[in-house]
């Protein structure tokens, strides 16, 4: 082969040109196309694609506890977008968090977990975002209160903690364990809503990967104990991030949208690398939860017993197994073994959207029951869950439900 | 296979007390307007609360109704609750004769708004819990393509008469003067 191509350079100096210029279109579309899978790695497009506009022209609006950040143009546009930056510029911009004209950016841009992005696959980001269409359309801008609104302040964040972030030292693992590291840190930036935050705003870095707060919805803990601890092996694990879907639940609230634009997309050594990551080299057992039976629970879950067949089991079944492309199953359900029951209490509340999921699948709207529910019977049809398939205590209070009525209600940004 | 549990029920439909009546617990409320009292109008149709075909009327103490779907929520969920099916709308004489339907069903048929019939009931239902609330506080003459939409949208009809449905309710809702001019 090679000596082919030499004979033909030899036989056709004319159009030699001409095969070089090819050669690097053809390492450009290459590059174009590595980019492109490292962009959905990265998810940009969560924060820099609307539902319903141009792809990384930006306007997603972020809520953060001081206000709301607008996911900015990062399409090549020289004046809305990112079209003046050099590779180096844009390599800065999202592993340091400034822009060439010294600006800081707000950590809504997860640069702290982009710190230790390599460069080529920086590279190749930039250069597959730099062959998109141009937007010149600007972002909203951000509405933030003062004094969340002076980017001076954040130049000291940065510094406190933007470098304590290197991942722990990684020579005994397996390469997909290091490779899922990587993915699952720097590249997915799972840390950003999976770990708690103090209150500058900033990851609590001591407790990495324990679970944080979203607007009302937790996070839960990223822990390969906390993991095993609800059901989660690797297999499933990875399936879920695939598919959106597996036997312990569906991707719902902000996890949708990351199986929606990024997860789904990854290639299966991939997906395989960050389970082996999260739950290690050697997997912890997933607990197995038996299942209670009505006359093992207590009094407010016999209660709730009959609240479930008047409101659930309609759709996710009176023996707990849920309907295909209808409802998930409550038997084996990850949520309802989580100790804390906010995700259960604030689904049973607001309801989730109708979505659909990879390989034409979707699942129906589930209805909040907020309004048809009185604080007391959400509190027993929550109990009743959480002891019969959730292997938790029934322990959830009225004034609990009180209390999660009032984390929901924020004005959608 | 457990032995049936069953609780009774008790609740008022179309005016009606009903019960106490010995009721499976888990048995969904079409079912029991179906095999317990005869009452077959409220259709089933997807069975996992899509269509709206099973839509009945409850209606609350403070005067305001809602829609609720049958198919997926259970008779116990009515316990000592009122409800309104479709049987129970027309005027009827002493022999249970229709005499008179309501405004939302007279337009529905000058409308010749379904074709099937099948999701009618859910309409009617659906119609009329837009007219109690626009009763209660009139629509603004643009915001009535909205308000109908809202209440008339999830419905399925696969007759396809949703041009003729909205029409109809737009008729209804003008005849009993619910729209607020500017």
């Amino acid at each position: 082969m090679k000596r082919l191509m030499i004979g033909t350079l030899v036989l056709l100096p004319s159009l030699t040109a001409e095969a070089a210029d090819s050669t690097s279109a053809t390492n450009d579309a290459a590059l174009v196309e590595q980019g492109r899978y490292l962009a959905r790695t990265a998810d940009c497009a969560a924060c820099h694609t609307t539902d319903d506009g141009a792809p990384f022209a930006g306007g997603v609006p972020i809520a953060s506890p001081f206000g709301t950040i607008y996911g900015t143009n990062i399409t090549p546009d020289p004046d809305y977008g990112i079209g003046n930056y050099s590779a180096d510029e844009f390599y800065h911009a999202i592993t340091r968090g400034e822009v060439p004209d010294g600006r800081q950016l707000y950590p809504a841009m997860p640069y702290t977990s982009y710190h230790l992005m390599r460069r080529e696959d920086s590279d190749a980001i930039y250069a597959f975002l730099m062959s998109r269409e141009p937007i010149a359309r600007a972002a909203p801008p951000t509405d933030l209160g003062f004094p969340f609104n002076q980017r001076w302040g954040l130049t000291l964040w940065n510094i406190v903690y933007a470098d304590d972030l290197a991942p722990t030292p990684a020579e005994d693992r397996s390469p997909a364990w290091r490779r899922g590291q990587y993915l699952v840190e720097v590249m997915g930036h799972c840390g950003e809503c999976h770990t708690p935050r103090g209150w500058t705003g900033a990851m609590d870095l001591d407790r990495h990967l324990e679970g944080g707060m979203l607007e009302g919805y937790l996070a839960p803990s990223l822990r390969a104990e906390a993991l095993a601890e609800r059901g989660w092996n690797p297999h499933d694990l990875a399936q879920f991030l695939q598919q959106g879907m597996s036997p312990q639940g569906s991707a719902f609230n902000e996890m949708y949208p990351v199986m929606h634009h990024s997860t789904q997309y990854l290639q299966d050594d991939d997906l395989a690398a960050m389970a082996t990551y999260l739950l290690g080299d050697a997997a912890p057992e997933p607990r197995t939860i038996e299942v209670k039976a009505l006359d093992a629970v207590g009094e407010s879950a016999t209660r709730g017993r009959q609240r479930y067949l008047e409101t659930c089991a309609g759709c996710h079944g009176g023996d707990g197994k849920g309907k295909p492309e209808a409802a998930v199953a409550m038997a084996g359900n990850t949520t309802l073994r989580l100790k804390d029951p906010t995700n259960l209490l604030r689904v049973t509340l607001d309801g989730i959207e109708e979505r659909d999921f990879p390989g034409f699948s979707r699942l129906q709207q589930m209805p909040g029951f907020g309004d048809d529910l009185s604080d007391a019977e959400i509190a027993d049809l929550s109990n009743y869950l959480r002891e019969t398939w959730g292997g938790q205590p029934g322990n959830v209070s009225p004034q609990d439900v009180a209390d999660a009525r009032v984390s929901g209600t924020h004005d959608d940004p | 296979m457990a032995e049936l549990a069953t609780r009774p029920l008790t609740l008022t439909i179309n005016g009606e007390s009903v019960g106490p009546i010995e009721v499976p617990d888990d048995l969904m409320m079409i079912d029991f307007l179906h095999e317990y009292l005869g009452l077959t109008g409220s259709r089933l149709g997807c069975g996992q609360g899509i269509c709206r075909a099973c839509v009945v009327i409850l209606d609350h103490d403070d005067g305001t109704s809602e829609e609720m779907r049958i198919c997926i929520t259970g008779a116990h969920f009515f316990n000592a609750k009122r409800i309104r099916t479709i049987e129970g709308h027309a005027s009827r004489d002493a022999t249970g004769n229709v005499t008179a339907l309501t405004p939302v069903q007279q337009k529905f048929v000058d409308h010749f708004a379904f074709q099937c019939s099948y999701c009618a009931p859910g309409f009617v239902n659906a119609a009329t819990v837009l007219v109690e609330r626009l009763e209660r506080d009139p629509v603004p003459r643009d915001r009535l393509e909205d308000a109908i939409d809202e209440a008339l949208g999830h419905h399925i009809c696969r007759c396809t008469g949703y041009v003729r449905y909205y029409a109809a309710a737009r008729a209804a809702i003008d005849d009993l003067g619910l729209v607020r001019e500017g």
